[in-house]
């Protein structure tokens, strides 16, 4: 650089610094400011008082001086940021060593160009980065929300899974409910279903009070009426007897005709039976009576019979699938038919066994002895002429 | 006589956690939208008044840590103490704030600071759960949530730390 003529090295400082501002500062070890040059105004330092404390003076030095090495570099400070033109430089620092005195110089040298140029590239890359992950952040929450619909549709599937299932369980259990209503008062079903135990229903032998009944005179209507006429008289004969042996907790064994069968103490057990049978019989007596009277102003001479048998019978489904039916065979419902078919109209025939059972509450009268079908020798029996007073 | 001091505060924290929109915040009570990435420095000045004692704190906004620029260090000398800055919605940030603690102390040793989980205006995108702010809590950090935006915990922020580097 010595060999440059001085208009040269003129023009090169002039075209170095054309567009920088370049101010100086010089600090002495007691940290007071003794110089000071250049463009200090761009940095928010017009107005410094030679010989005062530097730092209060220039706050950026605060902390920094005394020097621990030398020269030292700060690049790109931007001064005053609040204010509206802060210039940004580089601070150089460097001990004064063989100079006038023992200080510090401060140069600060304008680099508001090149910060400029590196912000615009650095603010592209940020923005960039930015958006990546932001983009990373949606594909993980999206990653969530999917992961969260799978677990939610596999959730469902277990629901529907386990709806089916219930749905299938409850359809069973009204398929058992409505067989068991068949032959059992409705209660009794579900009682039944809702234990979930059936084998009550398997064969067994039980101690049962069997109670048949039929009308008197119906095969001749038969013969002589309408079918019409005959369904009719049957609905109505059904409709008034079946809600009766509901209600008396009785299990409906059959229908033929105008004949029906119905037995206590199976397959759930009562504690008197025959008491059970009696009180049936009379209250279907009593419901038929009035359904005959009906009848006779039709010119329909029909009455109504029952017998009541207690004993061992052997119990439990009977048929095939998808037509089973609950029934009891033995001696006892054999007999209770025969007193049935020799009952007369308003009769309740009764073996000795249920008369022992009822004579509490029941009035009884006496019958000839009969002799039943398939018995070797004759049935003491007694109909049951009405209940006693008070007895219910 | 009021007692005056001087104290040098630097401001550290990855690029774009709102580092100097909180010192904007603080010495101006103004917000921009707008992200201005910071290159270099910039030197700020706040004056708070302590019971009798007037303090000015000489702010050092430094340029965001970032994966391809790595904080200069010789920035912190003569720092008083530093604020570390994170983005709530962004968990890294706070890793790269933590890490820079762990610097800042092998260089300078034990300084006053405190940590800033900035942006908690944008609660839906919060991303740092309330349990890791008591496990910083409980390891001895000063911890709060903050918003340039709202000026929510900056004061406090700022005064708590003034406080400590000039007991």
């Amino acid at each position: 650089m010595e060999d440059l003529p001085a208009q040269v090295a003129d023009r090169l400082q002039a075209l170095s610094f054309a567009d920088r501002a370049v101010a100086w500062l010089y600090v002495d070890d007691a940290l007071a400011l003794i110089a000071a040059g250049g463009c200090l105004e761009a940095y928010g330092l017009g107005a410094l008082s030679l010989g005062a404390p530097a730092v209060e003076q220039a706050a950026f030095l605060e902390g920094l001086l005394p020097l621990v090495e030398t020269p030292w570099l700060f690049p790109s400070i931007e001064l005053a940021a609040g204010h509206e033109k802060g210039r940004v430089a580089d601070l150089h620092f460097w001990r004064d060593e063989g100079g006038a005195g023992d200080g510090t110089w401060v140069l600060l040298l304008e680099v508001t160009s090149e910060r400029d140029a590196t912000r615009r590239l650095q603010q592209k890359a940020y923005d960039m980065t930015l958006l990546q992950e932001r983009e990373a952040a949606l594909n993980r929450r999206l990653e969530a929300a999917q992961a969260e619909l799978r677990a939610q549709s596999a959730e469902l599937a277990r629901w529907n899974k386990t709806l089916e299932e219930r749905v299938a369980a409850q359809v069973g259990e009204l398929g058992r409910m409505s067989r068991l209503k068949r032959f059992l008062a409705p209660a009794l079903a579900e009682l039944i279903v809702s234990s979930g135990d059936e084998s009550i229903l398997e064969s067994h032998r039980r101690d049962i009070a069997a109670l048949f009944c039929d009308l008197r005179g119906f095969t001749a209507f038969a013969e002589s009426a309408e079918p019409e006429e005959v369904l009719e008289l049957l609905r109505d004969y059904h409709a008034t007897l079946v809600p009766l042996v509901q209600s008396f907790e009785g299990t409906l064994d059959r229908f033929a005709g105008d004949g029906l069968m119905v037995f206590f103490n199976d397959p759930l057990p009562c504690p008197n039976p025959a008491e059970r049978a009696v009180r049936l019989a009379v209250a279907m007596r009593e419901a038929v009576a009035a359904l005959a009277a009906g009848w006779r102003r039709r010119g329909h001479q029909i009455g109504f019979g029952v017998g009541v048998a207690q004993g061992f019978a052997t119990l439990g489904q009977i048929g095939f699938e998808g037509r089973f039916d609950y029934s009891a065979i033995g001696t006892v419902v054999n007999t209770a038919a025969r007193l049935s078919d020799a009952a007369a109209d308003g009769q309740i025939l009764v073996t000795s066994r249920v008369a022992g059972a009822v004579g509490d509450f029941a009035e009884l009268g006496d019958i000839a002895p009969l002799a039943i079908k398939g018995l070797s020798r004759s049935l003491a029996v007694s109909n049951v002429v009405a209940l006693r007073a008070g007895s219910d | 006589m009021t007692a005056t001091v001087q104290k040098k505060i630097c401001m550290l924290g990855g690029f774009s956690v709102g580092k100097t929109s909180l010192v904007k915040r603080y010495v101006q009570s103004v917000f921009s939208e707008a992200y201005l990435t910071t290159v270099g420095v910039k030197i700020d000045k706040k004056t708070v008044t302590l019971g009798d004692r007037v303090v000015h704190l000489i702010l050092w906004d430094l340029a965001g840590e970032d994966d391809m620029s790595s904080l200069r260090m010789s920035y912190l000398r003569g720092s008083a103490g530093y604020v570390l800055v994170a983005d709530g919605t962004r968990p890294a940030t706070l890793e790269t704030a933590l890490s820079l603690r762990r610097r800042v102390e092998a260089d300078h040793g034990p300084l006053p600071f405190a940590l800033l989980l900035n942006k908690n205006d944008l609660r839906e995108q919060w991303a740092i759960p309330d349990g890791e702010l008591e496990e910083l809590r409980r390891s001895g950090c000063w911890v709060r949530s903050s918003s340039a935006r709202t000026g929510e915990g900056v004061e406090d922020a700022f005064a708590d730390l003034a406080a400590r580097v000039a007991p």
